[in-house]
């Protein structure tokens, strides 16, 4: 530690140099961050989803929706734990842009568990859900969006229609529920009940059900079960967990990771070799002032050291700074690719490797450095 | 002297030079290598894709849809359309004297990896008769042909390897009955996707539906495409439009190309900024070295514009080697390798084109990354730089 203050003073004997040489690596490090952190983000979201729920929707896109009936029947699948549903009322809110989406939900104490694939939702909300009919819960940023108040009373315009003909649908803003990455969309949790039996057609069906299995291992087995019962009914099913779906969904991206190595190991190639000839350009402007350490007393391990520490300090400083970035980045990704996030094994990788990569690129330069002939280097030549 | 000249004495000087500053402009070349090769190699991905999308593709086969569809899976042709469109004026005649007029729908069904054991949803086409006069690329390798009326498919090579429960003999439950899958094939090139045929009736009444996507067509030459529309435009009664193979093929492309030409450029900046800082760097470092001898030159007469221009060119002309070497690597290391990022297979193309894309960026680099050295070259005082050390 006693030597930190060379060490520094070595540092910024090229101020211009030594930026660039930050600059470089943590633009690297912020690429391997983003990439990584795109990987891992994605696998955690799919860890992170549950596996024991299942969404059961239409076979086909585009048939007729699932009788309610259907939930007796699942009921009685072996293996099933519970059931619910949900439907929806695609509307607008006064401009045809401000698309506002219902998920019109029985508002049963499953939902306080169901969390938090769909929605998270408080107890009283969902009581205040159940004593009003025409009631909904909102979440914050639809109400930002829109200003929208708890207690405030609302119309969305609609193409489905009531029994009297009318699109206009009213709700009152009765409580608040936290969603789960809905996008831009609005989106607004109503009673199921009200939907039913205000409209028009459809009466008696759902968009779909959900299951939650008792054991998530049979999760695939149930589903199919379940895809069996109806195979013959007007409406077929298609089961799938959350899980499983998930995986689906982000398939594409866990496919990148051949090209996400291949990237990460062109950059460190680039990194090691781009900063060992600079390293080795500094010592060499700087041989005179080595040989000055080495013959007041410096060993040549020390010598090493001061010159390996130097790397260090820049490229853990630069690394840091990078993956910073990355993290800074990773809301405009978001757009693009859900879920991002960096996990602590991340930035632990991302040191691990700016560490190996200083180490690497400073070993020739070093021992060069180390291994100085005083008089040699005193003289000049 | 005048500027050409005094530019090109000093850039033949600087090059000289450079066998003595091997590692700074090993720099320079590495780094722009680095950033070229990985822009030319994920370039390389969309370029395979789009190759292998359009390799079947044959200017005599046309596809209709109904009016105002965009893909196959928003058109829907009534049972009776597709007998109506038999008749029209331009489609090519089988050996047995039919119009070779196909009638296709496509629904969407899951299979598994043999690998990862994961879930994948595709399309499973059915196809009315005479699929093997439309695709006679179209190439049996096991088993037989899925007959008519019966719950029988044929899948792809790639579906049989990839996916659980493909191969011919195999047996598979759909929409809760049981079909048997009677044969292989190939299309005479890898295809990327897992495709599998059966008959479409069969698909329409275990599906619950009552018409079909498209119609595919062979037309008698690629000529008789205007002679197909204009008898479709002739007869109101028919609600279809007629598409080349090709755009129905680009325009189902689109979306993955997007997705994979902006990651390329995405990560392709990136790594150009980290070459262009690094190439900086070490220019910087190449015009320290060389400070004595052009305050020398300029002592002697010798302007700042001509410095400026031949640092600059210097910069450049230690790009270009990066460029080629670059591209060069991305065609050995990746050309014809089978990459499968969005699900589907295809092989990696690097095409001259794409070479040129990678020159043009190393020269970019060059530029940005010598422009600040080559000022500094040029602004540095005689007097100051002369009694440096």
């Amino acid at each position: 530690m006693r030597y930190f203050p060379l060490i520094w003073s070595a540092l910024w004997r090229r101020p211009g140099r030594t930026m660039l040489v930050l600059l470089q690596v943590a633009v690297a490090f912020a690429l391997f961050g983003l990439l990584q952190g795109m990987k891992t983000g994605v696998d955690e979201a799919i860890e992170k989803v549950r596996a024991d729920v299942l969404f059961v929707g239409q076979s086909v896109q585009g048939e007729a929706p699932l009788p309610f009936a259907y939930m007796d029947r699942i009921r009685q699948v072996p293996g099933v734990q519970a059931v619910t549903f949900a439907d929806g009322l695609l509307g607008t809110y006064r401009k045809p842009s401000d698309v506002v989406f219902m998920l019109a939900i029985e508002p049963s104490a499953m939902w306080l568990t169901l969390v938090p694939d769909i929605f998270k939702v408080l107890p009283q909300d969902l009581e205040a859900l159940r004593r009003t009919r025409t009631g909904a819960l909102i979440t914050a940023d639809v109400g930002k969006k829109y200003g929208w108040h708890v207690g405030d009373r609302i119309a969305l315009t609609s193409s489905t229609l009531q029994r009297n003909g009318s699109g206009t649908w009213p709700f009152d803003i009765v409580g608040m529920v936290t969603d789960h990455e809905f996008g831009e969309a609005g989106f607004i949790v109503g009673n199921y009940s009200y939907l039913d039996e205000a409209r028009a057609l459809n009466k008696g069906t759902v968009r779909n059900f959900y299951v939650v299995v008792s054991d998530p291992r049979r999760a695939e087995a149930v589903g199919e079960a379940i895809d069996r019962t109806f195979a013959n009914s007007a409406s077929g099913t298609q089961s799938g967990s959350f899980r499983e779906n998930a995986q689906q969904e982000m398939q594409s991206i866990g496919d990148l990771d051949f090209a996400i190595r291949w990237i990460v190991s062109a950059v460190l190639v680039a990194l090691v070799f781009s900063t060992a000839t600079m390293t080795m350009q500094t010592i060499r402007e700087r041989t005179p002032e080595l040989a000055v350490l080495k013959t007041v007393g410096f060993g040549d391990g020390t010598v090493f050291v001061l010159v390996a520490a130097e790397s260090l300090l820049v490229y853990v400083a630069a690394a840091l700074a990078g993956l910073a970035l990355a993290c800074v980045a990773f809301p405009l990704a978001d757009k693009y690719v859900p879920g991002l996030s960096m996990p602590v094994e991340v930035v632990a990788i991302g040191v691990l490797g700016a560490v190996l990569v200083a180490l690497v690129s400073v070993s020739v330069p070093g021992l060069r450095a180390a291994h100085l002939n005083v008089v040699d280097a005193l003289a000049g030549r | 002297m005048s500027l050409l000249k005094q530019t090109a004495l000093l850039l033949r000087m600087s090059l000289l030079g450079l066998p003595q500053r091997l590692g700074l402009v090993c720099t320079t070349v590495v780094g722009v290598t680095c950033a070229v090769g990985v822009l030319v190699s994920m370039l390389a991905m969309g370029v395979g894709a789009r190759r292998e999308a359009m390799a079947n593709v044959r200017p005599d086969r046309a596809s209709l849809l109904s009016v105002g569809a965009l893909a196959p899976a928003q058109s829907s042709i009534a049972k009776a359309t597709a007998v109506l469109v038999r008749d029209l004026p331009g489609i090519r005649r089988s050996a047995s004297g039919e119009p070779i007029a196909v009638p296709q729908v496509s629904v969407f069904v899951q299979a598994r990896r043999r690998i990862s054991h994961t879930a994948v949803g595709f399309p499973m086409l059915g196809s009315g008769p005479g699929l093997t006069d439309y695709a006679p690329e179209l190439r049996l390798t096991a088993g037989r042909m899925f007959r008519p009326g019966l719950r029988e498919l044929i899948a792809s090579n790639y579906c049989a390897s990839e996916y659980e429960h493909f191969a011919a003999g195999d047996a598979r439950v759909i929409q809760g009955s049981e079909w048997r899958v009677v044969g292989n094939f190939d299309l005479g090139r890898t295809e990327g996707v897992c495709i599998v045929y059966a008959d479409a009736d069969t698909i329409l009444s275990a599906f619950g539906r009552d018409s079909y996507n498209q119609v595919n067509v062979m037309l008698q030459s690629p000529a008789t495409f205007t002679e197909l529309v204009e008898a479709i435009k002739a007869n109101p009664l028919l609600r279809v439009e007629a598409r080349h193979e090709a755009e129905l093929a680009a325009a189902n492309m689109q979306q993955v190309n997007g997705i994979l030409d902006f990651v390329s450029y995405f990560v392709g900046t990136v790594l150009a900024l980290a070459a262009t800082i690094g190439a900086a760097n070490s220019l910087y470092a190449l015009v320290d070295s060389r400070r004595r001898e052009l305050a020398t030159l300029r002592a002697v007469g010798f302007g700042s514009p001509p410095v400026i221009a031949s640092t600059l060119s210097e910069a450049i002309l230690l790009a270009l080697p990066g460029a080629l070497i670059g591209a060069g690597l991305a065609w050995l290391l990746f050309n014809g390798r089978a990459a499968s990022p969005f699900g589907f297979r295809f092989h990696l193309a690097v095409t001259p084109s794409l070479t040129l894309v990678g020159i043009v960026w190393a020269l970019c680099m060059g530029l940005i990354g010598g422009l600040l050295p080559a000022v500094r070259a040029a602004r540095v005082p005689v007097t100051v730089a002369l009694r440096a050390t």
